[in-house]
């Protein structure tokens, strides 16, 4: 059994960018975005992330983390391959699954196949490894999360918050903002984190799914980008 | 006083593009026109670039007005997504020198992504040289497109390296679209005058 502290640092691991998962290269749509000039100031860039929040990571990411770290509380094996498939089903850009499914196979073989090793989780480490699986960030996340003992809400939150953190990130990377306007967005979109993952947390798998068309519509695009700092 | 009372001009680019170049160019004209001036070097390695403007400013700028900053292996970390010990040194210069006009921060040597935070620099110089390869411009790195000047250096080295200055100019001028760029010979000093007009313009008159 974990302890409290054990949860509580692993939840902060788990939502550190140091976690050498790949994440600094998606941006989601966010570099096409940029490309476009349609992202003026540090009020638009918190807009659009609040809108990735409660379009796209809540109702798909957060549900997929948080049945997830259900199936893996349950020992169902079918569950959390359910999960998987589910989510790849929804998420429509080639390169965003692409960038989740990449993410979630270093996952997997940093923390999942190595380490944690019960049954139903050394059976999906070796179904995402022979690709079996597509491996989905969120699922791997969720399992992971559930294991270390952080709750099926800590869980979702830690999750959201890298997301918003991974994003924020590639904003600044790509566009021009301060580093005060950065932590301000941040501070702000806490809120919306905690409200989305609340809202979310219940959802069944059979509810999950993305309405964010513009930003589907980016991500497509910047396949063809003909400037990409970005994998996504 | 602080950071936020005093201009500040950033300096970015590649390695050996001319950066400390530069500066030991543009301080003297600067000095000459009254400008009290404070400048900071994150060299990647050393101390070696503060070093070289301690010794080249030794006449010029009083030796508190002198910094480099370590950026711990991350030159772009220490310009855009956290400046604090940048801000920090530029908030002791003020702190002595409240009459402080601009402070010059030269950027360790990069790569083409990198740029300045807002915060850091109110006016941001992309420096690269025709040496590094004609076709830097076109590449679009955030560096050249965004930066309020880019500077194209070392013209002199053009036809040793088979660089095309017109290219370079045409390509310039499609990824920069309205915003401007200027050919400097930092040797000479060709150039070096331009550069100034912009950086008077829109950092002190503004
Ligand atoms: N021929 C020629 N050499 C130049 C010119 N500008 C700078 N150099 C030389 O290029 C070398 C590198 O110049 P620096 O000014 O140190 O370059 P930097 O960008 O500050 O380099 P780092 O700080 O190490 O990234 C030095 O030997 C300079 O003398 C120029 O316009 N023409
Ligand atoms: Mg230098």
């Amino acid at each position: 059994m974990s302890t409290d502290a054990d949860a509580f640092l692993s939840a902060l691991r788990l939502s550190d960018s140091f976690l050498p998962v790949g994440s600094y290269t998606a941006s989601y749509g966010l570099e096409q975005y940029i490309n476009e000039d349609r992202i003026e100031d540090g009020e638009d860039l918190r807009a659009l992330i609040a809108a990735y929040l409660r379009r796209l990571v809540g109702p798909c990411e957060t549900v997929a983390v948080a049945n997830a770290h259900a199936a893996s509380a349950d020992g169902d094996l079918e569950g959390l391959l359910a999960v998987d498939e589910r989510l790849h089903a929804v998420t429509m850009p080639a390169e965003f699954r692409e960038s989740s499914t990449k993410a979630g196979a270093k996952l997997c073989e940093l923390l999942l196949a190595e380490t944690d090793g019960d049954e139903h989780s050394s059976t999906l480490a070796e179904a995402i490894e022979d690709g079996s699986t597509p491996g989905h960030y969120p699922v791997v996340f969720g399992v992971v999360a559930q294991h270390r003992g952080l709750s099926r809400l800590e869980a979702c939150l830690a999750h959201a918050y890298s997301f918003v953190t991974g994003l924020l990130g590639a904003a600044q990377r790509l566009g021009r903002f301060g580093h005060t306007e950065i932590q301000a967005a941040l501070e702000d979109l806490q809120s919306v984190i905690e409200s989305v993952c609340e809202r979310h947390l219940e959802d069944d798998i059979a509810a999950m799914t993305s309405f964010a068309p513009l930003a589907e519509i980016m991500g497509m695009r910047h396949e063809r980008a003909g400037r990409r700092l970005f994998m996504s | 006083m602080g950071y936020r009372d005093v201009a500040k001009v950033g300096l970015g680019g590649p390695v050996g593009s001319g950066k400390t170049a530069l500066v030991k160019r543009l301080v003297p004209e600067l000095v000459a026109e009254g400008y009290e001036v404070g400048v900071i070097a994150n060299d990647i390695m050393t101390q070696e670039d503060a070093d070289v403007f301690r010794e080249s400013f030794a006449d010029l700028l009083p030796a508190d007005l002198v910094e480099g900053v370590e950026t711990g292996a991350c030159p772009h970390t220490g310009i855009r997504e956290d400046p604090s010990m940048n801000l920090a040194a530029i908030d002791e210069f003020t702190e002595r020198h409240p009459e402080l006009d601009v402070v010059l921060v030269e950027s360790g040597g990069d790569n083409l992504a990198a740029t300045f935070n807002p915060e850091l620099a109110d006016y941001f110089l992309f420096i690269i040289s025709v040496a590094e390869g004609e076709d830097i411009p076109r590449k679009r790195g955030p560096g050249v497109t965004q930066a309020d000047l880019l500077v194209v250096n070392k013209t002199d080295l053009a036809p040793h390296v088979d660089a095309d200055l017109e290219v370079i100019e045409a390509d310039a001028g499609e990824v920069r679209g309205e915003d401007p760029f200027v050919f400097t010979n930092c040797k000479d000093g060709t150039g070096v005058d331009e550069v100034l007009a912009h950086v008077e313009r829109e950092v002190l008159f503004a």
